[in-house]
Order: C-alpha cells, then sequence, then structure tokens
C-alpha cells in the first residue's frame, strides 16, 4: 500500500546485491564460497534493523503498522463471529439509534429554515391574551401591526398571517380547505417565489387574488401546468389563482394539506373579510440589527400606540422563525436525543465488558507479546485498533438502520409534525457518528487495556489464580441503573396516556357524532343562518334512530369552537380582575345529549326558549370559583361593565339566572388541560342583531346522539343536510370517540419511540449481564470445583452466580431509580396523572429489570452448577 | 554519528556516482569506526539523505555486471557538503588555533 512494499522491495533487492557483490569480493579473495558468504552477511549486520531504521525514514511507520494491526485485527476478529457478531449488533443497536436521532434533530432543529436569510426572520407576539374576534393567541391586531410598520426601523418588513378552515369551491365542487389570509407583502418579507406565476404583491391589497401551494394545485387543480386563471369561490366572492408555490414551502403551523392564500385587506372598522382584528405577525430585521434592539423598539411603539387600556399594559415579545415553526417539537425531540445517548452509553458498556472477557482470553498472548518486547503503547494500539474496527463497523451498520429508520418516520409522518419532510441523513451527521463511534471504541478498550496492563506488568500466575473483575460488575451496574432510567421513564408514559385515556370526559362519548356545518357564504345574514340551524336541529331530532340532538358552539375535541371568553360579575360577590368564564351556546337537550352529569338543579327545558329570562347552567369549576361559599342554584350573573363600555361592547346586557350544576367536560381538543370555569347558555338567547350572533351563525355545531351504527347516523345527517340546507358546507362529520383518540395521537408516537428504546436497552443490559456472568462462570471453573470437590452442593455452585447477579442489579438500581425520578422530572410537562417520582412505576420497572436478569442468570448458574468437580482435580 | 556517516556519503559520492557496496568499502577505508556495526547502517543514512533531497538514485549496471543501484549528489547536496566541509574545516583551524600555543611550550 501506497508504495511501501515496492520501497520495501527494492531496498531488500538492494541489500541483496550489496551481499552478493560482498561474497563475490571474498570468493575472488579465495574463500569458500559458503563462507564467503557468511563473512559478508556479518559485514552487512542485520538486515531487518537496516530495513527498520530506513522504514523509519520514510516516516509513517505508524501507519504501516496500523494497517498491519487493522489486518491483525480483522483476521482475529473473524475467529471469534459470535463475539464480533454481538459486538457489533450491540453498537448497531446503540449507535443506529443515536445517529437516526441525531439526524433527526440535526434536519428538524439545526439546519436553517429554507428559505433566504432565515436568520432576520422573527416572530412578534404578544403574552396576554388577545383581545376581540382573533384566529390565533398571542396575535397582534392589524392597528397594532400598522403602527410597527410605520415607527420602527429596525424591520425590512412586517407582515400577518391568520390560519382557518373555510369550504372553497372549484370546478370540482365544494370541500373543507386550509385557508391563510396574509398581508400582501407576506411572500416578499419571507422571501418565498411562486414556482408558477406570482406570489401575493404588495399591490394586491384589495384584489382577488389567491396563491395556492402545491398540494392544492396537484389535489384539486389536478396539476395543471395552466391553472393560473382557475377560479376559487370563497366565502362568495370569486379568487383567481396568480401562483402555485414551491412543494417545499409550508406555512408556519402547517406541516402538509391543500392550502390558499389570500390576501388581506382591512376594511375601515379594523377587520377583515373574515371579521377578524389581528394576525400573527412574522418581521424580517435589518442586516445587523439584533432581536434584542428590535424588541425593545418594538415594544415601545407598541406601548404608545394601544388605543385600549388592555393593550398598552402588554408586552412584546420576539422569537426566531425556527422557533415558531418546530417550537412544539423542540423539547420532545431533544429529550429522544438523550434517550439514544443514553442507549449508546448502555451498549459502550456492553462493549466494554465483552472485550474485557475476550482481552482475558487473549492474556496469555499479550504477555507474549510483551515478554517479546512490544511495548505497552504497541499492544495498547492494537487494542484499541482492534475495538475502533469494530465500533466503526457498527457506525456503518448503524448509519444504514438510521437511514432505513429516518425514511420510515419521513415516510410516516412527513404531514404531521413541521419540517418532518425535510429530514435526511446529512454527511455531517454520519461524521459525527464515526467519530461517536471512534470515541465509544476508545473508551471501551480503556479497561480490558488496563487489565492487559496489569497482567503483563504483574508477578500473577495467569493460570491457575481465580480474580473476580470488579469494573465488569460495575459496568454491568452502570447499564441496569441506565436502563431502569430509560424503563421508568416509558413506564411515565405510558401511565400518562392511561390517565389520559381514563380522564373524567364529564359526558359520554360513546354514541355521539358531532357534524359542523358553515355556511358557503359568510356573508350569508346571520338571521338566515340561525333559521336554517334551528330548522336542521329539528329536522335532525326527528330522524329515525337519533335519540337527540344538541347544537354547541364549545364542543369537545372540536377544530370549529367559537369560544366567548367574558369577564363575568356574580351579583352579591365584589368584581374581581380576573374574573371571568367561558361561554357556550347549547340547545335544550344539551343535557340530554352529552349525558352530562347534573349535579343541582334542572337543565333547559322547552319552556326556557320562550320564557324571556335567561337561564343558564354552569359547571363545577364556576362554582369553585364564584359560587363556592353559597347556594349555586338561583344565583345571578352577568357580564360586567368596565366604566365606560357601553351596551354594544357587551355581549348580553341581561341578568343569567343559574338553574343547574353540571359536572366539567372536557373543552377544548387536550385530554390533559385543566378545566375553566363554563356558563352554558341557550343559544336562542343570543340577541338576533348582535355582533355574537354574526360571530356565532359563522358555523353551526351539533352534536348527535344514536344508538345507530356509524355509517347509518352519516348518511342520514348528510342526507338532510344537502336536501335542506345546500348553502351550507360539512366541515366535519365524525364519531366523538375517533376525535379522543386523535387527540391521544401525538402522546402515542412519544410513548412508542421511548418504550423503543426501553425495551432496547433492557435486552442489551441482558445481554451484557449474560456475558459478564458466562466469562465469570469460565473464570471461576476451577474455584467451583474445588468447592465441590470441598463438599459444596449444585445449588450453592448456583447461588454463588445469582448472588453475583443479584449485586451488580442492586448496586445498579439504586443510582437508577435517583436517575429514573431526575427523568421524570425533566419530562414532566409531557406527563399527566402521574408524579414525576410515581412509586408503582418504578416497582414495575424494578420487577422487569430483576426478572430479565434472573433469566439472564439462569444459564450461567446452571453452568456453575454443571461444574465437574473430578474434572477440575484432574486438570490440577 | 550520524552526521559524520551523512557527510561521509556526500563526500565519497562527490568524486561521482556509485553503489551501495562502493560507498561502504570506500567509508570503511577512510574511516574504522564509522561503519563498525556494519555495512548495513548505511542504508537507513542513504534512505534520510534521499529524503532530504541531497543525493539521487537510479538504476544502473555494477563493474561485475549485477543490476544495482547508484546514488549521485545533487545540486543541493554539494552545496551542502561544501557547508558542512567548510564548517568542520573552520572547527579544525579553531582547535588547532586553540591546541597551537601548548605544543610551542612543550618543544
Amino acid at each position: 500500500m501506497f508504495g511501501w512494499q515496492n520501497r520495501s522491495k527494492q531496498l531488500l533487492e538492494e541489500i541483496e546485491t550489496h551481499i552478493e557483490i560482498e561474497t563475490q569480493r571474498n570468493v575472488d579473495a579465495g574463500m569458500p564460497p559458503d563462507q564467503a558468504r557468511r563473512a559478508a552477511k556479518q559485514k552487512f549486520g542485520n538486515v531487518l534493523v537496516a530495513m527498520e531504521q530506513a522504514r523509519h525514514v520514510w516516516g509513517a511507520l505508524w501507519l504501516e503498522n496500523l494497517l498491519r494491526d487493522i489486518r491483525y485485527a480483522a483476521r482475529s476478529l473473524s475467529a471469534v463471529p459470535g463475539y464480533t457478531a454481538t459486538l457489533v449488533c450491540t453498537l448497531t443497536l446503540g449507535l443506529g439509534c443515536v445517529t437516526a436521532m441525531l439526524a433527526i434533530v440535526e434536519s428538524v432543529l439545526l439546519q436553517p429554515m429554507n428559505l433566504p436569510h432565515p436568520g432576520q426572520l422573527v416572530q412578534i407576539y404578544s403574552e396576554d391574551e388577545t383581545q376581540g374576534f382573533a384566529a390565533s393567541p398571542h396575535a397582534l391586531s392589524y392597528a397594532a401591526m400598522d403602527a410597527l410598520r410605520r415607527d420602527t426601523h429596525s424591520f425590512v418588513g412586517i407582515s400577518g398571517y391568520n390560519t382557518m378552515a373555510r369550504p372553497v369551491m372549484t370546478v370540482d365542487g365544494a370541500r373543507v380547505n386550509v385557508l391563510m389570509e396574509v398581508t400582501p407583502n407576506w411572500f416578499e418579507t419571507l422571501g418565498v417565489a411562486a414556482k408558477l406565476g406570482r406570489g401575493i404583491r404588495p399591490d394586491d391589497a384589495n384584489a382577488p387574488v389567491a396563491v395556492v401551494n402545491d398540494e392544492f394545485w396537484r389535489d384539486r387543480l389536478h396539476g395543471d401546468p395552466h391553472a393560473i386563471g382557475a377560479t376559487l369561490t370563497i366565502s362568495g366572492k370569486q379568487w383567481s389563482v396568480v401562483g402555485v408555490l414551491p412543494r417545499e414551502f409550508h406555512a408556519p403551523g402547517i406541516s402538509g394539506g391543500p392550502v390558499i392564500y389570500l390576501p388581506i385587506s382591512v376594511g375601515p372598522s379594523g377587520e377583515d373579510v373574515f371579521k377578524i382584528e389581528s394576525a400573527a405577525v412574522i418581521g424580517r430585521l435589518k442586516d445587523g440589527v439584533s432581536m434584542q434592539q428590535a424588541r425593545a423598539e418594538a415594544q415601545s411603539v407598541f406601548a404608545h400606540s394601544g388605543h385600549t387600556d388592555a393593550e398598552k399594559h402588554r408586552t412584546l415579545r420576539m422569537r426566531s422563525y425556527s422557533d415558531l415553526v418546530t417550537g412544539n417539537v423542540q423539547r420532545p425531540l431533544w429529550a429522544l436525543l438523550g434517550a439514544a445517548l443514553v442507549l449508546l452509553v448502555i451498549a459502550c458498556a456492553n462493549a466494554a465488558n465483552l472485550q474485557i472477557g475476550r482481552t482475558a482470553s487473549r492474556m496469555p498472548e499479550m504477555t507474549m507479546r510483551s515478554a517479546l518486547g512490544a511495548s505497552m503503547g504497541r499492544l495498547m494500539q492494537q487494542l484499541v485498533t482492534e475495538n475502533v474496527l469494530v465500533s466503526l463497523l457498527g457506525a456503518t451498520l448503524g448509519g444504514g438502520l438510521s437511514f432505513l429508520a429516518v425514511a420510515a418516520v419521513r415516510h410516516a409522518y412527513a404531514s404531521e409534525y413541521p419540517r418532518f419532510d425535510e429530514l435526511s441523513v446529512h454527511p455531517l451527521v454520519l461524521c459525527a457518528a464515526c467519530l461517536l463511534a471512534t470515541a465509544v471504541g476508545v473508551i471501551a478498550s480503556v479497561a480490558p487495556a488496563l487489565n492487559v496492563r496489569r497482567a503483563t506488568n504483574g508477578r500473577l500466575n495467569q493460570r491457575t489464580a481465580t480474580r473476580k473483575s470488579r469494573l465488569s460488575g460495575l459496568l454491568v451496574a452502570i447499564q441496569v441503573a441506565l436502563t431502569c432510567v430509560l424503563l421508568v421513564t416509558s413506564g411515565l408514559f405510558v401511565r400518562t396516556l392511561q390517565s389520559l385515556e381514563d380522564v373524567k370526559l364529564g359526558f359520554n362519548p360513546q354514541g355521539v357524532t358531532t357534524l359542523v356545518l358553515m355556511p358557503e357564504n359568510p356573508q350569508q345574514d346571520p338571521q338566515l343562518s340561525r333559521a336554517i340551524e334551528t330548522q336542521l336541529l329539528h329536522r335532525f331530532e326527528n330522524l329515525p334512530g337519533i335519540q337527540s340532538v344538541t347544537v354547541q358552539t364549545e364542543l369537545p375535541f372540536s377544530n370549529y369552537n367559537v369560544s366567548l371568553h367574558g369577564t363575568t360579575d356574580v351579583a352579591g360577590r365584589p368584581y374581581q380582575k380576573g374574573d371571568s368564564a367561558y361561554y357556550s351556546f347549547v340547545s335544550t337537550n344539551f343535557v340530554k345529549t352529552s349525558e352530562i352529569q347534573l349535579l343541582k338543579g334542572r337543565g333547559f327545558t322547552q319552556s326556557d326558549e320562550t320564557s324571556g329570562a335567561i337561564v343558564v347552567l354552569v359547571n363545577e369549576a364556576f362554582v369553585k370559583m364564584f359560587l363556592s361559599d353559597r347556594e349555586p342554584v338561583g344565583a345571578t350573573l352577568g357580564f360586567h361593565r368596565d366604566p365606560g363600555d357601553t351596551d354594544a361592547d357587551i355581549p348580553l346586557t341581561q341578568p343569567m339566572t343559574v338553574v343547574g350544576v353540571v359536572q366539567n367536560e372536557i373543552q377544548g381538543g387536550d385530554l390533559g388541560a385543566s378545566y375553566e370555569p363554563m356558563v352554558y347558555l341557550d343559544y336562542l338567547a343570543l340577541p338576533k342583531d348582535s355582533f355574537l350572533s354574526a360571530v356565532f351563525s359563522m358555523s353551526a355545531q351539533y352534536a348527535v346522539r344514536s344508538s345507530l351504527p356509524t355509517a347509518a347516523v352519516t348518511a342520514e345527517l348528510r342526507n338532510v343536510v344537502k336536501h335542506n340546507a345546500p348553502a351550507m358546507v360539512e366541515m366535519s362529520l365524525k364519531p366523538m370517540e375517533e376525535a379522543i383518540s386523535q387527540s391521544l395521537g401525538q402522546r402515542r408516537l412519544a410513548l412508542r419511540l421511548v418504550a423503543g428504546f426501553g425495551i432496547v436497552a433492557l435486552i442489551l443490559s441482558a445481554v451484557g449481564m449474560y456475558g459478564v456472568l458466562a466469562y465469570s462462570v469460565a473464570l471461576r471453573r476451577r474455584e467451583i470445583g474445588i468447592r465441590m470437590a470441598l463438599g459444596s452442593t449444585r445449588q450453592r455452585a448456583a447461588g454463588l452466580v445469582i448472588r453475583q447477579a443479584g449485586k451488580m442489579v442492586l448496586l445498579g438500581l439504586i443510582p437508577g431509580i435517583a436517575g429514573a425520578w431526575a427523568a421524570g422530572h425533566a419530562v414532566r410537562a409531557f406527563l399527566y396523572g402521574v408524579k414525576a417520582l410515581d412509586a408503582e412505576t418504578i416497582v414495575v420497572a424494578g420487577a422487569v429489570l430483576l426478572f430479565v436478569s434472573a433469566a439472564s442468570a439462569f444459564i450461567p448458574a446452571m453452568r456453575a452448577a454443571q461444574v465437574d468437580p473430578v474434572e477440575t482435580l484432574r486438570t490440577e | 554519528m550520524q552526521g559524520t556517516l551523512d557527510l561521509l556519503v556526500l563526500q565519497t559520492l562527490a568524486t561521482g556516482r556509485a553503489h551501495g557496496h562502493a560507498i561502504a568499502c570506500s567509508i570503511e577505508r577512510r574511516s574504522e569506526d564509522v561503519l563498525q556495526v556494519g555495512h548495513g547502517s548505511l542504508y537507513p543514512a542513504l534512505q534520510r539523505l534521499l529524503k532530504l533531497g541531497l543525493i539521487a538514485a537510479e538504476d544502473g549496471i555494477s563493474e561485475n555486471n549485477r543490476k544495482a543501484r547508484f546514488y549521485r549528489l545533487t545540486a543541493k547536496g554539494r552545496k551542502q557538503l561544501f557547508a558542512e566541509a567548510s564548517k568542520w574545516q573552520r572547527f579544525s583551524e579553531a582547535m588547532a588555533r586553540i591546541l597551537a600555543p601548548i605544543a610551542e611550550e612543550n618543544s
């Protein structure tokens, strides 16, 4: 290699020639030939030393040694295929998991966003809840955005967007679609160019133009290259498609699915076409402006521009665009990478243990080489070379494994999590994995190297001494500890999922189907919408097989909830800041349909609709907050009126009387969320011409209880809507139970991954423990034989091994439980219904560990019990 | 002495090209001590000089019709030899001056 062999050969030939010339001379001088040659050789001296020294002059002798070591290592490893396979599998698993997680973290969190100068993009948001009708929390009003645009100097551009779902008509008919309304400079600010046609431009403010993403173009416009100019009907208006976005671009918060972008045009009232007054804001910083500077400037402008008192006290925050996009997955991904690294440490301990065993069996070879003059460094180099070779083999296979894993994750979750469609294993990650593998190889060879050192220095008689290796026991203890951490953590996730599945829903989801309708034209007269809503309600109620139906504006697990969060006064209780409750508008059969438990008083009755007085139900959380010290039924409440508020600012001016108390019911889509105070009132009580009526008539949500199979119910409902309300578009129609399981989906994924790591860790530790015990039994055969010859029983011999295993496990369990507590504490944000230190989980994890340890100690123990004392004594 | 051996090799080659055996014999004639450990120690020195670019090697045929490797001085080697030689010259002149008075006193 590298011409050394040729050079060595040449030099050897040259030396040969030298000796021959000398021999010839000696012969010429009269010596007999063989004597002549001997004399010539003697005169030349040691050929090998000359060669070695000459090679030393060439340099890179170490490299040559290394290559020789590699060849030697490959040969000696292939002589012990079982050992090599175990070691390579262990490292492949460890390095594969780490490489895959590293690749995911790198592609999702570390790779810069696929936009020009992504570092300059920031989200500007407000910590406090947005006032008025908003599409997203943390949004800023259009007025505030204008002020920021006008009075700040830190930004190249400030743009806003809102995400919603609306019925969209194409030539193929109406379908619900994700809609992004964006300020006309949004694409310019982000730096996104259309792949067909053009993006929305700053001069498009009032133009009926739309830009669609690649998926919409493929799905709904059939990938037609001449789709530019196609017409879409949204909200009763015609929009003409002017551009198609490239496939790689995803708006923040959207990972997949068809999306339409429309320009926002803000009317004189400060509302856009969808009656939204605010938007999420993205700004692009000027070159050289830091986020702190920009935030300080924006804050001062914001504080002076607020027209309401509440707005003045709000604080602006800023975060990078990549945080906005990946914010939700950052912590879980880092946590999973941590779990994968723990796995790698376990694998590394395994490798070290396997090597300790193997080195022990090679000790005669090592002592021989040492006696022949190999330096300690040379022996070390041999060991490290072998280990690194195996590690790199593991890294290569692990890299292959990670390619498969990453491809599988991308395939399965590309449209569910942000940036998962960009997942790939980059060369940088592979380099990191190789470095890691080399480090693992070096670290894993430290322990055996120390053993070799002791053996070659020491006066110990190898063949007969029985020596327990304390180090491998310690390594197993570390493995047990780390496995315990992973097992307990996955146990906590299992418990979380269980508690979420058992969460008190407050209502009975079985047999409930939910239906969400939206007028195709949102400009439709709210009164007409209301009339249709009521008419449909009665039609549904009269369908065969339908038990009861209710309207519900706050439907659990619905994505189309419209919430009214109002400051609330309760008669006889002084108003305090922060006294507020959620209001849900329902119909008469609400209690009957949802089977929500009525704790006190009564539900709504038919007569409430016409009585004129407004009666309400409140939930337990409401009672706890407002009426804890008195009888809730009969209490009166109303919307709080700040000084200066007119009737128009108050949703309902009439007082409301509590007639019943219901159980807390899940609110929104998060099973783990806490219960907020909630007031239920009849939707017919909404004043006809108020803005609330307009807002709440933008969608109609029904819950339908029936004993019929889902397919039959959905068919019936669809049929009624089609015939009686053709102007309404179905946004969602699904069984409640499906919605619940979807809400558990994300946690299930995390559980699967962590549990997978836990199981791999368990397997690795079992293999590690088995290896150590088997090796230890092999070493102690002599001792056990003598013990038996002296009267020990087979049971005691087996007990010896079991005791050793028990010691290692107990030594690992104690720090393991401490570590599990710390890990539980670290992931407590993802837990629900279980504490970071959960005794039951720890006991179960400990029991599993003990069981697996016992199983892996079984074979070595049997082997110890079968030691034949006669055989031992004979070899003595 | 490594430096001495190198210098001797360079000096031997100053008169023309030579193969390993010839160089060894020439050095042996001039200095008994340097190749005491055997002709073999010449070869690492030759490799060192090759690497430094002071000499060059080429294949040729020896006087008794054997294929052999011949070494010759490069321009750089010639310069090096001159520099080394004059350094030794100066050194020995200085030594001579230092030792001269003693010689005079004794006489």
